[in-house]
């Protein structure tokens, strides 16, 4: 049995985990009206979905523009939420093109923040502002009990590149929480999924919470700040990021309330789908699937939709690989290499054909996120409806590496405030900062400027 | 543009103003030496604007800021001088302008380098594989850090000890607080372990016989007394060892007072002493006392010795990879570690321990870059290599690892990390080699009898992560070679370049020689791809994992693994290759002097070190690549040894 098999029964059984399952009221006090209730508290979400490498050109682009338009050959697994789509051509990251650098990591950390990044192999790590979901994640992340989440599927890439000068860390980037700092991201199903909703699992959390966790917590704050005193400029700052990390995770773990609001959000819906996701994942475990890629996709995509829906959070970013990923695609039909090595295509028709498919499967799993989403319900309202999903590379062709006319989608309609089932054409170099701001507005966050925008992109909003 | 060239020059006029306040070479700099970058180089490209190339030569206003970018100054001169810069078609600089251009950037560099600098090492917390080498030590508990915490980003040389890469996120401090419980409660699990830590002798005190009569003498506070010294009996020596220093008086008293606060909440019983203690070890497992190291500064801006605990840390995580040991915290005490005689037994002590077995592993398996083969991301294609096994990888990493601590331990010769006449296999690995005789699965030294394999060009780990999944590349095997071994990588590709028609046709209709010299055909791919290709196709005999091969399959055309360096050296197949590696072992030498000192310090090596890595290759051709002699060399260097106090503007910083 080959895994392209394996990943398809699974992916049944995702799809049968989520139909229709009775809506259960438990959540809205009593005597209001389910859907106006939610109507006036179901928050909006954000998810972005970065994927490496850039896309074939000509089966990317659909045909016809506005409202009226024909899903491309890659694009066609978004066939079900055409119109929830909106499909944006022409958009720039206009700062990050400093020709005579690096292919990559110069364009993909910057994805989200839109400035030129520093050359450093360590030294003075800049990405010189922080990312848009981490702009959002300052906004709303206070109500939830995480900020935001990032997941990826490969670890952080090892190393220096010596031939371009840069860390790798650069091209395993994508959220920034400061312009020095990347937000680690979380790649292991188990270990995810258990961060979240080991407490609502029966069996899952080992005996009762450690009683003394925020005396220990308290003790070694208090080393921190003791060493704080003794220290130069550089050194301070690291005991700082000490400070706020144990800080954040007091608010987290030690402060019942939180916990208990947490607890709260989940519906006996919420949990169905948390109990089945926890069986795919000890079977994803037990037999070992770590090889199948797809499988693994999903399985985050589950964990992210849920941490969503459950409002562990209101912010998400994914990788699907890092910048120069050479993940081998041979489990696809038709396709005998790996990613980067056939991005660089050279207009050679075969590599061309993989590159296609490739980029095919991308779009895949991303109609399996969007799907999840479209079941989960808030009062009368999809989860879809409430969020907005960016997808998209920060390079056009993988063969070209230029930053122009960059893939982008962006899905759901956050609530009524983005006017989706669009296939728009900008003129040529339009920043994507300038979605970013459109983007942050929808989300009802203030901002007037992002990176290198110059307007907003008001042609998304509603 | 000209607006903000207008500006500029408003600004010298200022700067001249105030010019009297700085030293006559400064002023010379801006009165003669700068214009010649700014009508060369600035001006049409190099500017904050532009940024050609990602540079910006604009902001090199002061003579301190091109000593600090000295690397970078080095290689422009370096461009100058070869005439690929100025550009084709952008005006020559004069004969004149060249000299003193040349004269007085060469002074400015010898300048910084006269002056002693161990560079800044900050702060860093323990990457997660000195964490789980630290745990072990301290508690006998084999903990896996690898499940545990995300993989840590590297920087500088290349590893994950990189002090400005090791980030603390609220993501990391949870898992901590969960480390700590799990790590407390197996060792608690474990008799031996436990007692190691709490020995029954600790609580003899607190037998209920001696309690009673304790108790009778001085009543409850005589109790509460016996209980604090017991638990100080254990929670000292432990907290000194994580903290690798000498406890101050407030953290003892703190420790000691949380134990006390907890005992009292704990309820009564046989266990009431040690679960107290077991809460005690989790604060010290979570303190940044012992996930940070960092060094305290002192109020001066001249270099100075680190102190002997430091000392202690920065050898004992250079070559264990974790804490000091007990010996080496009293050598710390007694100060012996400033005497360099003592401080030169301590590496050969510590290289006889096998802990130093850890170094090898964090250093070669980065090094070599053959720690990626056991992340997802780089997966084999199964279908086309079905002997390729999980277990198969692990012994080929093993191999690399194993070879290396034994040139690094017992042969003491690092330069047969080039080239030997042995390796280590067990028989999957020997199979796979096709090697025979070798039986089991524990890895043991082989002689070999043909020149296959010996050394790590022979190594299927190594051929392995320089290959694509689905078959050999050569470019990556030539790109490894010249960045691993000689430590000169190419430079990046030339943006933008242009699609070779015959590129076009398939890949199926020609060798990957005749592909790549089609590539090769562009004069902006040649300087660097002639090279590395060669290099590359020498070892076209090993296949995607490591196999030994005559011909390509299934096409069966013969492999051509001949090719010709730069320098004129040509070679035909991998045997010839290791002969003239070893005939550029100047280069070998400096390349591993440069990560050893990156890896040691944690930091990027960079143009202030250039004196130290120098000698330390001069130490490597001179002692016949002694690892010891060398090991010794690195811990003696000045930047191992001093450190500067971190300023509190950092002045390049803009």
């Amino acid at each position: 049995m080959s895994k392209h098999q394996i990943s398809r029964r699974t992916m049944l059984q995702g799809l049968g985990a989520c139909m229709a399952l009775p809506f259960l009221e438990a959540m809205v006090p009593s005597g209001i009206d389910p859907a106006r209730y939610y109507e006036k508290n179901s928050p909006k979400r954000m998810a972005i979905f970065y994927f490496p490498n850039g896309v074939r050109e000509d089966k990317w682009t659909p045909k016809g523009w506005g409202t009226n338009f024909e899903l491309s050959p890659t694009l066609k697994p978004l066939e079900p939420f055409k119109k929830d789509l909106l499909i944006l051509s022409e958009l720039k990251n206009n700062l990050v093109d400093v020709r005579g650098t690096d292919g990559h990591y110069t364009k993909t950390a910057p994805f989200l923040s839109c400035f030129n990044i520093t050359k450093t192999t360590g030294a003075n790590i800049n990405v010189n502002g922080i990312s848009m979901d981490q702009l959002a994640a300052q906004h709303v992340g206070k109500q939830t009990l995480f900020p935001s989440l990032e997941y990826a599927i490969d670890p952080v890439k090892g190393g220096v590149d010596s031939n371009v000068g840069y860390t790798r860390l650069y091209g395993s980037s994508i959220s920034w929480s400061s312009p020095n700092q990347p937000c680690p991201r979380e790649i292991d199903p188990v270990y995810a999924f258990n961060r979240l909703f080991r407490r609502v699992i029966p069996g899952k959390s080992q005996g009762a919470e450690n009683p003394f966790k925020k005396s220990i917590l308290d003790i070694v704050m208090q080393d921190a700040k003791r060493l704080n005193k003794h220290l130069g400029a550089a050194d301070q700052n690291k005991m700082s990021e000490y400070l706020e990390s144990v800080r954040s995770v007091e608010k987290r773990l030690v402060s019942d309330d939180k916990l208990k609001d947490f607890e709260a959000n989940i519906t006996p819906d919420i949990k169905k789908e948390l109990l089945r996701l926890n069986v795919r994942i000890e079977d994803y475990v037990a037999l070992n699937a770590g090889v199948d890629i797809t499988t693994k996709v999903r399985l985050m995509m589950d964990i992210n939709a849920l941490a969503l829906w459950s409002d562990a959070t209101r912010v998400t970013s994914f990788m699907f690989g890092n910048s120069v990923s050479n993940r081998n695609f041979t489990f696809l039909d038709g396709v005998t290499g790996n990613h980067h090595t056939i991005s660089h295509h050279r207009d050679n028709a075969n590599l061309l054909d993989m590159y296609a498919r490739i980029n095919y499967w991308h779009t895949e799993q991303f109609a399996y996120f969007l799907d999840r989403l479209s079941q989960m319900k808030e009062g009368e309202k999809s989860l879809l409806e409430q969020s907005m999903v960016l997808y998209g590379s920060s390079l056009r062709d993988g063969n070209r590496h230029r930053p122009t006319n960059l893939p982008i989608v962006v899905a759901g309609q956050a609530g009524g405030s983005l006017k989706t089932g669009q296939n728009l054409n900008f003129p040529k170099e339009t920043p994507l900062a300038n979605l970013y701001v459109a983007m942050l507005q929808a989300f009802d966050i203030p901002v007037e400027r992002f990176g290198d925008s110059d307007r907003v992109l008001h042609e998304v909003l509603a | 543009m000209r607006r903000f060239a207008l500006l500029i020059l408003l600004g010298l006029g200022l700067q001249s103003l105030l010019a009297a306040n700085y030293p006559a070479d400064q002023r010379h700099y801006w009165r003669v030496v700068q214009p010649i970058l700014r009508k060369h180089c600035n001006e049409a490209c190099h500017n904050a604007d532009d940024k050609k190339g990602g540079l910006n030569l604009e902001k090199y206003d002061f003579i301190r800021r091109i000593q600090a970018d000295g690397e970078l100054f080095t290689d422009l001169m370096r461009q100058i001088e070869d005439g690929s810069m100025p550009p084709q078609g952008r005006p020559r600089l004069t004969a004149m302008e060249k000299d003193t251009l040349f004269t007085y950037i060469k002074k400015y560099l010898n300048d910084a380098l006269s002056v002693a600098n161990p560079g800044l090492i900050p702060p860093r917390r323990l990457s997660r594989r000195e964490y789980q080498y630290a745990v072990e030590d301290l508690t006998g508990y084999a903990f896996s850090a690898r499940a545990f915490f995300p993989k840590d980003p590297s920087g500088g040389e290349g590893f994950d000890n990189y002090a400005k890469t090791l980030y603390i996120t609220p993501l990391l401090m949870e898992r901590y607080l969960e480390a700590a419980e799990m790590i407390v409660e197996e060792t608690a699990c474990s008799v031996e372990n436990w007692e190691r830590i709490v020995p029954k002798t600790s609580k003899k005190q607190l037998r209920p016989l001696a309690l009673w009569w304790a108790k009778l003498w001085g009543g409850e506070a005589a109790s509460r007394k016996a209980r604090r010294s017991a638990a100080q009996d254990v929670l000292f020596p432990f907290a000194t060892r994580a903290y690798r220093r000498i406890l101050l008086p407030a953290e003892e008293e703190q420790l000691l007072s949380f134990f006390e606060e907890v005992y009292t909440q704990l309820p009564k019983g046989k266990h009431r002493f040690d679960d107290g203690i077991a809460e005690a070890l989790k604060v010290i497992l979570v303190s940044p006392n012992f996930l940070i190291r960092q060094e305290g500064d002192q109020p001066t801006d001249i270099p100075y010795l680190v102190n002997d605990f430091e000392m202690a840390s920065r050898l004992s995580f250079f070559l264990w990879s974790s804490l000091p040991d007990d010996q080496l915290l009293e050598a710390a005490y007694r100060q012996e570690l400033r005497d360099t005689t003592l401080l030169k037994a301590q590496v050969e002590r510590m290289l006889e321990s096998p802990k130093a077995k850890r170094m090898a592993e964090s250093f070669a398996a980065q090094w070599l870059d053959i720690d990626k083969l056991s992340e997802p991301s780089h997966n084999v294609d199964a279908d086309k290599f079905p002997t390729y096994t999980p277990e198969l990888e692990g012994y080929m990493q093993e191999e690399a690892i194993a070879y290396f601590y034994h040139t690094l331990t017992e042969s003491q010769n690092l330069l047969e990390l080039l080239n030997g006449n042995y390796t280590f296999l067990n028989r999957p690995l020997a199979e796979h080699y096709g090697i025979e005789g070798v039986e089991g699965l524990s890895l043991r030294k082989v002689s070999l009898s043909s020149e296959h394999r010996g050394g790590i060009l022979g190594m299927a780990s190594v051929l392995t992560a320089s290959s694509l999944p689905t078959r050999t590349s050569p470019v990556l095997r030539g790109k490894w070679v010249l960045e691993k071994v000689l430590g000169t990588p190419a430079k990046a590709p030339p943006p933008d370049v242009p699609e070779l028609e015959a590129a076009k046709k398939t890949h199926e209709e020609m060798t990957l020689r005749e592909l790549l010299e089609i590539h090769r055909e562009d004069p902006a791919c040649m300087g660097c791809h002639q090279e590395m290709d060669d290099l590359g196709f020498a070892l076209e005999n090993y296949d995607a994992i490591g196999r030994w091969r005559e011909n390509y399959t299934p096409q069966l055309a013969k492999i051509d693994a001949s090719g010709t360096l730069k320098s004129g050296e040509s070679f035909d197949g991998p045997s010839e290759l290791k002969s003239v590696l070893q005939g550029k072992k100047h280069l070998f030498a400096k390349n591993l002097a440069q990560k050893f000192l990156g890896f040691a310090l944690g930091r990027s090596i960079n143009f202030k070190d250039y004196k130290t890595v120098q000698s330390l290759a001069d130490t490597l051709l001179e002692e016949d690549f002694n690892s010891e002699k060398f090991l010794q060399a690195v811990v003696m260097s000045y930047p191992f040894r001093y450190k500067i106090s971190d300023p509190v503007v950092v002045e390049d910083d803009f």
